[in-house]
């Protein structure tokens, strides 16, 4: 939708004047910023202040400078953006859900999302039924599910303004088509906290804070702004849902609450034991399977020395133990290949997981792809007819097909 | 209602603005202006909106309209503009602890009720409360009873309307979006109403 197309055009605009040697100062300023970054610990709130203000630093420095000398405001505007999504692209690792604190509210949030995917219906929210439309919606959550396929905040907010587009095009639709009285916020808002629970966006509440922390603080106003803030409110909302929330009788939100976790519990064990089922079986062909699954326990112990080291940490004394270690764990890493190649031949039960299919199918591709390739097929020939076969065969290793 | 249906309205006295759209710094001549509107839902929130939105309509102005923001300059006798930036918010009870999420950094608040409605009265004296409380201290609060073309259904008296508003320093207007009665003027009172800031400085929407 709009916004993005012009976006990498502004970027690469942007990157054209940096490479001009008028602008070695700038760029100077800019790499010796994002360098700075590595000096300290990561904290979201004092590296949101000193990006901001870098941002007004060099809105005074591009505005006096010789490149933009006699540039209006939209061509400074442009520059702006360009360095934005510049320094959160290479700060972005650092600055994107770097708080533990963070990252476990993106877990509560979508954990509570996934519940609530189970059994909430548009009229729990008091949805008019104009309003209902399965096609609009799934187009907000598309626009929405975007949001981690960028790193620039500017383009995280476009997913968001876009995502609120469409539910306002399905407002204002109604109300001229169905003589549905507009409603404003009275309809945009119980629709925006459907769609959110339908799509589930991924990391939402880091999203949200990336954007409020780093996106351009000129930027982040009026109409971004609203629409920002009534993403926050609905997010909001979700997490503190309960049944006094919605338009559902109390006993009725419980039970479906309780059975929908016991759902998501069913899931998680059968994961854990396939998981664990493999492991065991491995175990006895090759007793160092676990310590690879559990290595970061282990690490601090005799088995792994080396893990928590860094190069600098090293002696000449330590190549002969770093030697034998490394060997060791070839070693190990050979024979679970091999453990895990005859475990998924040898097996033939009917309950095959989908985490054997997998491996299953990957070593059947190595093979396919050999024998395709000398065949004289291309690369992208030979992966559709595995992922062909991938789909049309789900136990490959029983031919049944 | 037929607030969805209203045709523009080019009686009023104001002038049309001339919308600036250049991202919109504010100044002690053209001012930029976060208004939030509170109240329950039905009592027309939108609606007031709308016909200010539509009954300034001028085509050479860009107007933002969307189904919950809309933003709206008007020019002034003084010859200062105001571009008003309105946040609608959802009215429905299970949303109202959202509300200051909104109202932060609002330079006003409109509070619309319902004449017809004394629950939504209610619910505006809530609004006032809560905003006197937690709202920056020089917001500019407007009380408005709405649908006041509605005379035989009229539950809410003029004189509760003027005696809360006094009572608590806010300005008071009654409105019909459906006539469109005293919208311009809300919007113009309001406008008067605005702090302005000195001279040669810069304000800025926090």
């Amino acid at each position: 939708m709009e916004g993005l197309s012009s976006s990498s055009a502004i970027f690469y605009d942007f990157l054209d004047r940096m490479r001009n040697p008028a602008s070695l100062d700038l760029v100077r300023s800019i790499k010796s910023f994002i360098v700075s970054f590595s000096f300290y610990a990561a904290n979201p709130e004092s590296d949101g202040k000193k990006v901001q203000e870098f941002y007004a630093t060099m809105e005074d420095n591009i505005r006096d400078h010789p490149l933009w000398a006699g540039a209006t405001d939209q061509e400074v505007d442009c520059a702006m953006e360009g360095l934005e999504k510049y320094v959160m692209t290479k700060l972005f690792s650092r600055t994107f859900a770097s708080s533990p604190e963070d990252a476990k509210i993106d877990l509560e949030t979508s954990h509570k999302i996934h519940l609530l995917q189970t059994f909430l219906k548009p009229e729990h929210l008091d949805i008019p039924v104009v309003l209902r439309n399965e096609a609009s919606w799934l187009l907000a959550e598309k626009e929405l599910q975007k949001i981690n396929a960028f790193k620039a905040p500017r383009e995280k907010l476009l997913c968001i303004m876009n995502c609120c587009k469409v539910i306002n095009n399905l407002l204002l639709n109604a109300s001229m088509s169905e003589n549905h009285v507009l409603a404003g916020a009275d309809d945009f808002l119980p629709v925006l906290i459907y769609v959110m629970i339908k799509a589930n966006p991924p990391q939402l509440h880091s999203n949200l804070r990336f954007i409020q922390l780093y996106r351009g603080q000129t930027k982040l106003v009026s109409e971004a702004a609203y629409y920002f803030t009534n993403l926050v409110s609905a997010k909001t909302f979700i997490l503190e849902l309960n049944a006094k929330s919605l338009s559902i009788d109390e006993i009725e939100f419980e039970e479906s609450m309780h059975a929908a976790r016991l759902t998501n519990k069913a899931t998680e064990k059968d994961a854990t034991q396939a998981l664990e089922e493999m492991t065991t079986s491995q175990g006895q062909t090759d007793p160092g399977s676990s310590a690879v699954l559990h290595y970061k326990e282990r690490s601090g112990s005799s088995n792994y020395p080396y893990m928590d080291k860094e190069a600098g940490d090293l002696t000449v004394g330590d190549v002969e133990r770093l030697l034998s270690a490394y060997k060791e764990v070839v070693t190990k890493y050979t024979s679970l290949c091999t453990a895990v190649r005859n475990l998924s031949f040898s097996r033939a039960e009917p309950h095959a997981t989908n985490l054997e299919d997998k491996i299953v199918v990957s070593t059947q591709a190595e093979k396919t792809e050999t024998t395709f390739l000398k065949k004289g097929f291309t690369m992208g020939q030979v992966h559709n007819e595995l992922l062909r076969r991938q789909k049309i065969c789900p136990h490959p290793e029983t031919n049944r097909c | 209602m037929g607030c969805s249906a209203s045709l523009p309205d080019r009686s009023s006295g104001l002038l049309a603005g001339p919308n600036s759209e250049n991202g919109g710094a504010s100044d002690a001549k053209n001012l930029r202006v976060k208004l939030v509107l509170l109240g329950d839902s039905g009592v027309g929130k939108s609606c007031i909106v709308l016909r200010f939105v539509r009954g300034q309509f001028d085509p050479t102005s860009k107007v933002t309209v969307g189904a919950s923001f809309l933003s709206q300059t008007i020019a002034l006798q003084d010859s200062t503009t105001v571009k008003f930036e309105i946040w609608d918010t959802a009215g429905q009870e299970r949303y109202a602890a959202l509300a200051p999420l909104y109202y932060r950094g609002a330079a006003v608040a409109v509070i619309v009720y319902d004449i017809t409605s004394p629950d939504s009265f209610n619910k505006a004296q809530y609004w006032v409360k809560e905003l006197q409380k937690q709202g920056s201290p020089d917001i500019v609060l407007a009380l408005v009873g709405n649908k006041a073309d509605l005379h035989e259904k009229r539950e809410v008296p003029v004189q509760d309307g003027i005696e809360y508003a006094e009572k608590n320093g806010m300005f008071f207007i009654e409105t019909s979006a459906k006539t469109a009665d005293n919208i311009n003027q809300l919007f113009e009172e309001i406008a008067k109403r605005l702090p302005r800031p000195a001279p040669s400085s810069t304000q800025q929407n926090p």
